[in-house]
């Protein structure tokens, strides 16, 4: 299949999850992708599932520093590309009561702060007609408890898809997002090593969920490059896959 | 091309712009459709462009003896539906000091009543994982002189969608909307015969239009076959298709 020939993407936090299901689906479709992440083992088994049209860059999404090195590798690996999707994010769950002043720091440094001088550093290399996906989150537009600090750092996300899409209108650029509801991916397991309650709290979101399961990584990939490749008239805008969970 | 192969799509309002866009891309990748309209040149001219996977009926949207004379047709002729898109609508722009009420009456009547009872008449044909989609407009968002009655059908039927959909969940079809901003069709022309005046209309809105353009109906038509085929964890949302006109 060639459906993706040609194309040139950068996925931040492209080795588990929903980023790994992209990077494949592009990867499969004939696309050039490079992924970050920061675990040696997940960038190794990450290049290896990805083969040749894969290339797996260690990169730590909070750090400038690591931002500015990106890019120039993406320049020298691409030189222009087509895709920019910013999907490096982490969930701490913690009652309000006890959120300390670190982890609230960790949220908006990597699921805010992080993709804003990501797509400062790499937007000027993404092609006229290309695009920036966001990964933000239900919880941006829905009061959940456990997850103010995340919550808040996915609602500065979903408005740089606002505020960068009318910037990047002369560059020809577009910039969207998904919003995963409860997604199968390994996030709830880092965030909970204690297997009892990870397995409590997905019990939970099931059942409150109006389709009463999980989405899959391949559900919100499929959103991800509906919005990168056909969703030409679209900027600006927030996609659900949540089972419905933001909408009814 | 045969990756819609088996599937069945009725389309209210099928014989031009966004209807006949999308009623195409599903003919050209082997689905069977049935297309309603109202003007026989329309069908007649339709059913010589999409060949012999396709039905055309007469049928007025804002008839309830129609709808359930379509209800039986559609299951006479394809038992079940995967898509059933709602597309159909009735557009009378003025200022709302000069709207007459033949026009508020016929607005409503298509736009919202009809399409409500189109749903309820025609949803028991849908498959287990098929889905409606209606086509709202950015109208039922933001404030636009001239859309005033036009609007708030719009917005009754984005209405629809959040409850429709939360009503179909134990059948298992989603419901979405797309809305389109100022898109490339012959509606205009329906809605300005005055041609210099629709000229002037497609001028203002084009350099109204955050990207500086009309949309093109198959770049609506791409949004409701994602929503119809890839889109299975979404529902009760709207895309918009509109340059990021109601996003930014």
């Amino acid at each position: 299949m060639n459906r993706y020939e040609g194309k040139k993407v950068v996925v931040i936090g492209g080795t588990s999850g929903i980023g790994l299901a992209t990077a494949k689906m592009l990867a499969d479709g004939g696309g050039r992708v490079l992924v970050t992440g920061r675990s040696q083992a997940g960038l190794d088994s990450t290049q290896k599932a990805l083969g040749g049209n894969g290339i797996a860059v260690s990169s730590d999404a909070r750090s400038l520093a690591d931002i500015d090195t990106l890019a120039a590798r993406v320049k020298s690996e691409f030189d222009s590309f087509d895709l920019l999707f910013v999907n490096a994010g982490f969930s701490m769950f913690a009652p309000l009561a006890n959120v300390d002043e670190a982890s609230f720091d960790e949220m908006i440094n990597l699921n805010a702060k992080g993709p804003f001088f990501a797509v400062q550093k790499l937007s000027p290399l993404i092609s006229r007609g290309g695009s920036v996906v966001f990964t933000t989150s239900t919880a941006n537009v829905k009061g959940m408890p456990m997850v103010a600090a995340y919550g808040g750092a996915k609602a500065a996300l979903r408005s740089f898809a606002r505020t960068f899409a009318a910037e990047l209108l002369p560059a020809g650029i577009r910039v969207n997002a998904v919003s995963p509801g409860p997604t199968d991916t390994p996030i709830i397991g880092k965030a909970f090593p204690d297997k009892a309650m990870a397995d409590h709290l997905t019990g939970e979101m099931r059942q409150a969920n109006p389709m009463k399961r999980f989405g899959t990584p391949e559900e919100v990939a499929k959103a991800v490059l509906f919005l990168a490749f056909d969703a030409t008239f679209t900027t600006g805008f927030e996609l659900a896959v949540d089972g419905g969970l933001s909408q009814l | 091309m045969d990756q819609y192969q088996g599937k069945t799509a009725v389309i209210l309002g099928g014989t031009s712009g966004i209807g006949l866009a999308t009623a195409k891309m599903l003919v050209e990748r082997g689905a069977r459709v049935l297309v309603t309209g109202r003007s026989q040149a329309g069908l007649e001219s339709t059913k010589a462009e999409l060949g012999e996977s396709a039905l055309v009926v007469s049928s007025d949207a804002g008839s309830l003896k129609d709808i359930d004379a379509l209800a039986e047709r559609a299951k006479d002729a394809f038992g079940a539906l995967d898509l059933l898109f709602l597309n159909a609508g009735a557009a009378h722009f003025a200022p709302f000091e000069q709207t007459t009420e033949a026009g508020y009456d016929e607005m409503f009547d298509v736009n919202a009543k009809g399409a409500f009872f189109t749903v309820q008449k025609l949803a028991p044909l849908i498959n287990r994982g098929g889905t409606v989609i209606f086509t709202t407009a950015i109208s039922n968002a933001k404030g636009m002189p001239m859309f005033a009655a036009a609007g708030a059908t719009k917005a009754a039927t984005r209405s629809f969608v959040r409850t429709f959909a939360a009503g179909l969940l134990p059948q298992g079809i989603r419901v979405n909307a797309v809305s389109p901003g100022p898109i490339d069709t012959p509606n205009w022309g329906k809605a300005f015969p005055d041609k210099d005046m629709a000229a002037q209309l497609t001028g203002q809105l084009s350099d109204g239009n955050p990207m500086k353009r009309l949309g093109a109906a198959e770049e609506v038509a791409k949004a409701v076959l994602f929503l119809t085929f890839d889109a299975t964890y979404t529902t009760g949302a709207e895309i918009p298709v509109d340059g990021g006109q109601s996003q930014i």
